[in-house]
């Protein structure tokens, strides 16, 4: 008996002992990232940028709306974190890519797999969202992916990985502007577009739809996403006698391309371009009003307007308080980096863990009932955006600045903007 | 064939700028065996000079060429009393060069990075389009090119015209035997190295209008031109870049007219084409194995 008594005191010893290191060792541990009841003391969001490269142009800005959205939560206590049912102060941890693949690679890895982020968030466009996809799907983790809207990425059906939170999938994107191709019975159209996922994508889209229409493109034909010298390629373009032309590039490609149709006094009826409409003061820059007038874009906010929101900054609101000095100077990036923060703290507001399937759920319960400062936030079960089209714009000369008028295309009858009609063929600017 | 016709005279033209961009690389490989990494870095600071000038000074970009060709021998001048007399104590010229170019590489790139910022920066046109043979081409084309040739032909006349040119190709043959017949090599290297510099910033006030601009990343990409074009021509042989430099060119705008998609292989299948058939390139001379 005295020996079972002695054995049970052991025992007991024994445990306590166990229970008594377990709990130093979670002690020490959340000592560091965990509060009393077991909440993180900040929710960290792992993201990357690029400040220099290629994709500087449009990452720097996208970043810049990631980190507003950031401030503003803070600044009101944190987001709501329904897993732990209080405010979470918000912390971004952010690494340079420099517009580099390879290294965007290794630094997503190192955002999940040593600085254990709460959230991932992507780096702008699909060239750099590639990876932080790839990583997600093997690591069974979730992306929040801002503006990378390759086909390729959504075409896998049902994905718990990835939400595109801003832009809608490249598949979708240009039905406005097919649909405004039709209505003006352009029947020689010419694609142009550069080898990468986004714009591939959106060119394979368009033709489709084109084809569809009764229209085969005359043109057809891909670039690498490094080429500056359009002037032979503008050439063969014009020998083809196309109605419309659509350069589907980044917005170096843009630049070279508006350019070099300037400098050769080449004039196309129809000629569109991505990136004007997204940043409008760089091309005014580097391109110039002239040169950038009577031709089309995609018309994306700010220059499309969304006030009615039931998550933070309506798109005027959002404009006065990231710039109060220079509203106008806003662009869409720093739209679509607010926008990506929005997604996350929605996602964060409804999720009842902060687990990859947690956050997806969170977020698939408030799909198509959240209304942005990017309209109607919808994903499909892919994750791919759906929400909202984008419309089409022509560029009209407005003294130094440009005037984006949105053209409303038949199939894109639910964007609720000012219509204007186009002017077709276009003038010279 | 009007086709045809726009992708040769362009094809031409952008090559000339291409020579232009690879001839300061080869003859400070030629002369030093020094690889330098930062050519295309090099370049792209011209191109901000002239974007300076014009912006800020409003005095038009192709100033920026007389202006800049000074600065580049000065900066040549320091540069190579900074890094060649130690290079060429290391055992291996060639590696270590590489390794040295590429750390200045990343600092020019960085410097810009900080004092121009990371987007492109552009210049308007140079002015109306030209119209040759019916078609129309950019002033801008046919002005560079229009400078690449005599400053090509000026580089020729140096290395075939003046005694310290003599001395520089036979520095290029043979360092050592130069050296042995009374060649006074460091007055060649130095020479040599500030030639190339300049040459490089010169050539980036043209990068402006024949690359639609630069951004500080456009000078990696044009370091990775220059050695194709001079790999192509024969390293060490300024003559062979000239010609490297019209056949990229042509290459680069022949495929865009006619095999479209190809457009980024092309002309480095031409590298690999030259360099299995020649392995010294188009120029070099064969080495003979006593």
């Amino acid at each position: 008996m005295r020996n079972y008594l002695a054995k049970r005191r052991m025992t007991g010893v024994l445990a306590a002992s166990v229970l008594a290191a377990t709990g130093l060792m979670a002690g020490s541990a959340s000592a560091k990232t965990l509060t009393a009841k077991g909440a993180p003391s900040v929710i960290t969001v792992g993201t990357l940028y690029a400040s220099t490269g290629a994709f500087a142009t449009s990452s720097l800005p996208q970043y810049a709306g990631l980190q507003f959205w950031a401030k503003e939560v803070n600044r009101a206590g944190g987001v709501y974190v329904k897993a732990y049912k209080k405010k979470i102060k918000v912390s971004i941890v952010a690494l340079n890519d420099e517009s580099n693949p390879a290294t965007a690679t290794t630094l997503y890895n190192q955002l999940l797999t040593q600085d254990n982020v709460n959230v991932l968030v992507s780096d702008f466009g699909s060239v750099l969202t590639a990876p932080a996809i790839t990583l997600a799907k093997n690591q069974n983790k979730l992306v929040f992916d801002v503006s990378g809207t390759g086909t390729s990425f959504f075409d896998n059906g049902a994905d718990p990985n990835v939400i595109l939170t801003s832009l809608p999938v490249s598949s979708i994107w240009p039905k406005p502007l097919t649909s405004l191709l039709l209505q003006l019975k352009t029947k020689r159209v010419a694609i142009l577009y550069c080898q990468n996922d986004f714009d591939g994508a959106q060119a394979q889209a368009i033709k489709g739809f084109l084809v569809k229409g009764g229209v085969t493109p005359v043109y057809f034909q891909g670039v690498p996403t490094s080429q500056t010298d359009y002037s032979t390629l503008l050439q063969s373009i014009k020998a083809t006698n196309p109605d419309a032309v659509l350069e589907l590039g980044y917005p170096n490609n843009d630049i070279a391309f508006l350019n070099e149709l300037a400098s050769t006094g080449t004039h196309f009826k129809f000629a569109l371009t991505v990136f004007p409409g997204q940043l409008p003061a760089l091309f005014i820059k580097d391109v110039g009003v002239k040169a950038l007038s009577y031709t089309f874009t995609y018309a994306e906010p700010p220059t499309v307007a969304y006030n009615q929101v039931n998550i933070g900054l309506g798109t005027t609101a959002f404009q006065r308080a990231f710039a109060p000095a220079d509203p106008s100077s806003v662009n869409f990036l720093n739209v679509a980096g607010y926008n990506a923060g929005l997604a996350v703290q929605a996602a964060l507001q409804n999720a009842t863990s902060l687990s990859p399937a947690g956050l997806h759920a969170g977020i698939n319960a408030v799909s198509g009932k959240l209304r942005t400062l990017e309209g109607n936030f919808r994903i499909n079960n892919a994750g791919a955006q759906v929400g909202e089209l984008l419309p089409v714009g022509q560029i009209h000369p407005a003294g130094n600045r440009i005037a984006v008028k949105i053209i409303k295309p038949a199939i894109a009858a639910e964007i609720p903007m000012v219509n204007a009609k186009p002017l077709y063929p276009a003038p010279k600017g | 064939m009007r086709l045809f016709e726009f992708a040769l005279l362009s094809g031409v033209m952008y090559g000339l700028f291409y020579a232009f961009v690879g001839i300061g690389l080869n003859l400070l490989f030629g002369v030093m065996r020094v690889v330098n990494l930062a050519h295309g870095d090099l370049i792209v600071f011209g191109g901000y000079l002239a974007y300076v000038l014009e912006n800020d000074w409003h005095i038009g970009p192709l100033w920026a060429i007389p202006i800049s060709v000074p600065m580049g021998l000065v900066f040549g001048y320091v540069l190579y009393y900074v890094t060649v007399p130690r290079l060429r104590r290391s055992a291996d010229t060639e590696t270590t060069s590489l390794i040295l170019f590429f750390g200045i590489s990343q600092v020019l790139e960085a410097i810009a990075t900080i004092v121009f910022g990371a987007n492109q920066v552009t210049l308007p046109s140079l002015g109306a389009p030209v119209s040759i043979f019916g078609q129309n081409y950019s002033l801008s084309a046919v002005v560079s090119a229009g400078i690449s040739v005599p400053a090509l032909l000026l580089l020729y006349a140096y290395l075939y015209r003046t005694r310290l040119g003599l001395e520089t190709r036979a520095v290029m043959a043979d360092e050592e035997e130069a050296l042995a017949s009374g060649v006074r090599v460091r007055r060649v290297a130095v020479t040599a190295f500030m030639i190339g510099v300049a040459f490089a910033a010169a050539a980036g006030s043209l990068a402006m209008f024949m690359l639609g601009g630069v951004n500080p990343v456009t000078g990696s990409q044009l370091t990775v031109t220059a050695f194709t074009v001079i790999i192509i021509g024969s390293l060490g042989n300024p003559l062979g870049t000239a010609v490297g430099g019209l056949l990229y060119g042509l290459a680069a705008s022949l495929t865009q007219a006619y095999l479209t998609e190809w457009t980024g292989m092309v002309p480095y299948v031409l590298l690999l084409i030259v360099v299995l058939l020649r392995p010294s390139g188009l120029f070099g001379k064969r080495a003979r194995i006593a």
